[in-house]
């Protein structure tokens, strides 16, 4: 029997930052991982992704090179390389996690843990059954892909993102069902790779729950990779028909069939609280199967604690890591506290949509009296110069403080400005704050200076009455 | 259990850890005493309120710990609740250990968050201070609270301006020019030097000296002294000077004042609390005299023995140093010609006195030999002006001349 500190189920970004930080605090950390170090976000979500946006990106960019002056013949595709490349990738950053747990002497078992105790776990593992008895543990199993009635991955059609990633050709038609991020993000890299892509969605708007305004520009993106939009349409069923795959889908009780290589189920992701013996030891879960804890991530039982997406909204690797820290400090015996104020979320679309803190209704229906402002790309000379001029920058103040409530922006590249826009709220930053402070020319990061300048009327760059 | 900083009676909201007693892992027994504390006032040592083993010191010695602040970790044992409370109320000294209230545990009070407009950094201190952000007003523009708000609330308790002795900046380090040692300023060294630097911050200093002629008294003392010492009382010249001040002060009462800034008023005190500094093996103490106006000589002698002997002994009880409204101090046992104290703040004024020595005065046009002391008065130029300093030194040395009136 091992006994531990603290154990930690789980080595994803929740996980992983956990264990580190735990260590720094000389605890005795074991992490369960059942797969892979570092999880669904650097294995099969977002690292990979993003290695095949970029991907897709440069094909579009070698396509539309001759507006610039390139003379382009036809561009190949070798998706098997493209594949490995991405493998690489994630190999090197998985590897360097690993890494850092060697150097830190945390202990890494490879096999499925659930609890025996409140203080101790059984874990199988290649080598058989082992007990960890802990005086913590940390709960970070994360998340799995949502699946819907009808469409269960069977190897060949149906699949979810992490199939979505791991193609092994460009299918020349591809239905994504579901509007969403994940969709979205997918549906749109492979429409940049040349496929033909249908994104059926059950509500009335892509990314639900996302600013109109933003995902307006997006939607313009969409129409212009030639994909096909089916809104308030359900997917009933599928079947294989002359080696394609025959989607029925509902729309509005009007029923439509959709041929389709691969259909890729992207319905949101549901937390992994099952086969833990949770209810075994008493912790309590919601109605939707999150772990409940309070805001020093602690369990309704003493001495366990969850962090990330298995113990709650917004699923988002960030979130977790942060989460991890909280956790890591609280067993330290610090007085800290989950006290976030900016939460930023990113969506990797063509073009990319970033957001953080409040937008305009929210703020509003906090009961702030709001001043807004925003500036377009179109005005940005760095980004007329990279020929990327889809979107805008906007900023929500409260017009009594003039603090910074939210930024909302959609464009190329804005993943990259919304860290500067978490600052900005963590610090109480005024608009004027921003709208001072210098911001290097030519960047995509002045925008959010003139963002500040517009809630004032002020924009040196755009004419403002 | 938590084990947090009791209740130490007397309004005291926090004291200095000055030792522990005992250390991590060590096994203790209910009312074994863990830690030496020094507060505003006196140092106690505390009691075990339950049997058990230190698991964790969570105040290093020369912090300030408040009232209610966890100070250690004890593995075992709960709390005796009730019994504690029914203690009888008792000073806290060397040597009465008790302390009045239960010391049971309670859960440590989790942080919240806050929308109080701070830095993450600044409210991660806050945390780890146990502060609620939401009580402690920022001085920042729109009310942004700073590294020193915190800081200084930490140490107050409550917000506000910084007093006087607070810095608003942490200090750079010193030079070193050659070999040195370095000795933590803590204990009744620290206390000694924050207090004194309240003072200098606070009131607007100003010294004046005079002459009192001591040859009549000297006499005067030499009879007493007779009376005295059979019945085992120490009779110095002090009684009589104590007795001097006490009608100065009555004439001149704006001398036995504190100016209270919170109001903006003038406190004229009408009580006679007279201080007596002692000099001890830590620092300077200064032991009070309560209703020196109502003792006689012999009362007055009485009292200076035992106070002093207690603050030599380290066991004077935090009651005797409290609530002065004057305060003497005697440099004269050394030597010096003549010194500039320290207001005792909140007190109006202070008195220095010094060496008797034989010297020429010009008395009816002839130089002869006299018993002279030079007495030095320093007072807070807000509530006094140099006249009515002077006017009550001259009083005070009219009476030191004149010891038959005293008596």
């Amino acid at each position: 029997m091992k006994q531990v500190d603290v154990a930690i189920i789980g080595a994803g970004p929740g996980g992983y930052v956990a264990a580190i930080r735990l260590a720094q605090f000389k605890k005795n950390v074991v992490v369960i991982e059942k797969e892979n170090v570092g999880g669904v976000c650097l294995n099969i979500g977002c690292i990979p992704s993003k290695a095949m946006i970029h991907a897709s990106e440069i094909y579009q960019k070698m396509h539309h090179a001759a507006e610039i002056g390139f003379t382009v013949g036809s561009v190949g595709i070798d998706v098997k390389k493209i594949q490995n490349w991405k493998e690489g990738i994630v190999k090197r950053l998985t590897g360097g996690i690993g890494q850092l747990f060697k150097a830190h002497k945390i202990d890494l078992i490879t096999g499925e843990a659930r609890f025996k105790t409140r203080r101790m776990l059984l874990v199988k593992s290649a080598g058989g059954e082992e007990e960890v008895a802990f005086d913590s543990a940390i709960i970070a199993t994360g998340s799995s892909s949502a699946i819907i009635p009808g469409f269960k991955p069977e190897g060949k059609y149906v699949g979810t993102s992490t199939e979505g990633l791991s193609y092994s050709e460009i299918p020349k038609e591809l239905c994504v069902i579901g509007g969403g991020y994940i969709g979205l993000e997918i549906g749109s890299l492979y429409a940049g790779l040349g496929s033909a892509v249908t994104v059926v969605e059950a509500t009335a708007s892509l990314l639900p729950g996302t600013d109109p305004e933003l995902v307006q520009v997006v939607a313009r993106e969409l129409r212009r990779r030639n994909v096909k939009v089916l809104l308030n349409t359900k997917a009933v069923s599928w079947k294989e028909m002359g080696g394609k795959a025959k989607i029925l889908v509902s729309k509005e009780g009007k029923e439509e069939e959709l041929t389709s290589d691969k259909i890729l189920v992207a319905v949101g992701r549901v937390p992994n609280t099952k086969n833990l013996d949770l209810e075994k030891i008493g912790v309590a879960l919601d109605a939707k199967d999150f772990i409940k804890v309070n805001d020093q991530l602690k369990t309704n039982i003493d001495g366990i604690y969850a962090i990330g997406d298995c113990a709650g909204q917004p699923m988002l690797a960030h979130k977790a890591s942060k989460e991890g820290l909280v956790a890591a400090a609280v067993i330290a015996g610090k007085r800290e506290l989950y006290d976030v104020r900016a939460m930023p979320a990113v969506i990797f679309t063509t073009p990319e949509i970033a957001t953080v803190g409040l937008d305009e209704a929210e703020a509003k229906a906090e009961g702030y009296t709001v001043k807004t402002g925003k500036f377009p790309f179109v005005a940005s000379g760095k980004a007329l110069a990279s020929g990327e001029t889809d979107g805008f920058v906007k900023m929500v103040v409260d017009a009594k403080t003039d603090r910074v409530l939210g930024l909302q922006m959609v464009g190329a590249g804005v993943s990259n400005l919304i860290g500067e826009a978490a600052l900005a709220i963590e610090m109480g930053a005024t608009s004027e704050d921003m709208a001072r402070t210098v911001h290097p020319h030519p960047t995509l990061t002045e925008t959010l200076m003139e963002a500040a300048e517009t809630v004032h009327g002020t924009a040196i760059h755009i004419f403002q009455k | 259990m938590e084990w947090k900083m009791p209740d130490l009676g007397e309004g005291v909201q926090e004291g200095e850890i000055v030792k522990w007693l005992v250390k991590e892992g060590e096994k203790i027994s209910h009312d074994q005493h863990l830690v030496e504390i020094m507060t505003d006032k006196a140092t106690m040592e505390i009691p075990s309120p339950t049997d058990g083993v230190i698991e964790k010191i969570l105040v290093k010695e020369g912090q300030i710990a408040k009232v209610g602040q966890v100070m250690a970790e004890i593995h075992g044992g709960a709390a005796p609740f009730a019994e504690k409370r029914v203690e009888e109320k008792k000073q806290p000294s060397v040597e009465k250990r008790e302390i009045k209230k239960e010391m049971g545990p309670r859960p440590l009070e989790a942080p919240r968050s806050t929308k109080a407009l701070a830095s993450p950094f600044i409210r991660q201190m806050a945390r780890d201070r146990g502060i609620d952000l939401e009580v402690v007003s920022g001085s920042g523009p729109d009310g942004r609270i700073t590294q020193s708000d915190v800081l200084s609330y930490a140490r107050r308790g409550s917000s506000g301006p910084l007093q006087a002795g607070e810095t608003q900046e942490a200090p750079s380090p010193l030079p070193s020019f050659g070999p040195e040692e370095r000795v933590a300023l803590k204990g009744l060294r620290r206390k000694i030097a924050e207090h004194m630097i309240a003072s200098r911050r606070t009131a607007a200093h100003f010294t004046h000296v005079d002459e009192a002629d001591f040859t009549k008294l000297i006499a005067f003392r030499e009879k007493a002294k007779k009376i005295a010492e059979p019945i085992g009382v120490k009779l110095t010249y002090l009684p009589y000077i104590i007795k001097a001040v006490i009608k100065g002060l009555k004439k001149y009462r704006t001398m036995n004042a504190s100016l209270d800034d919170s109001s903006h008023e003038i406190v004229i005190k009408n009580y006679y609390n007279i201080g007596v500094a002692v000099a001890t093996e830590e620092g300077l103490i200064v032991p009070v005299i309560k209703n020196a106006d109502q003792r006689d000589i012999l009362d007055l002698a009485k009292e200076i023995s035992r106070l002093s002997d207690a603050a030599r002994a380290r066991k004077i009880a935090l009651e005797d140093l409290k609530g002065g409204t004057f305060t003497l101090t005697n440099i004269g046992s050394i030597g010096g010609v003549f010194s500039a104290p320290i207001i005792n703040w909140p007190e109006v004024a202070i008195m220095g006195l010094h060496k008797i020595k034989p010297t020429p005065v010009v008395r009816e046009n002839a130089i002869v030999v006299r018993q002279i002391m030079t007495i030095s008065i320093s007072a807070d130029h807000r509530v006094v002006d140099g006249a009515e300093v002077a006017a009550f030194l001259k009083e005070v040395i009219q009476f030191i001349e004149t010891p038959e009136e005293l008596a």
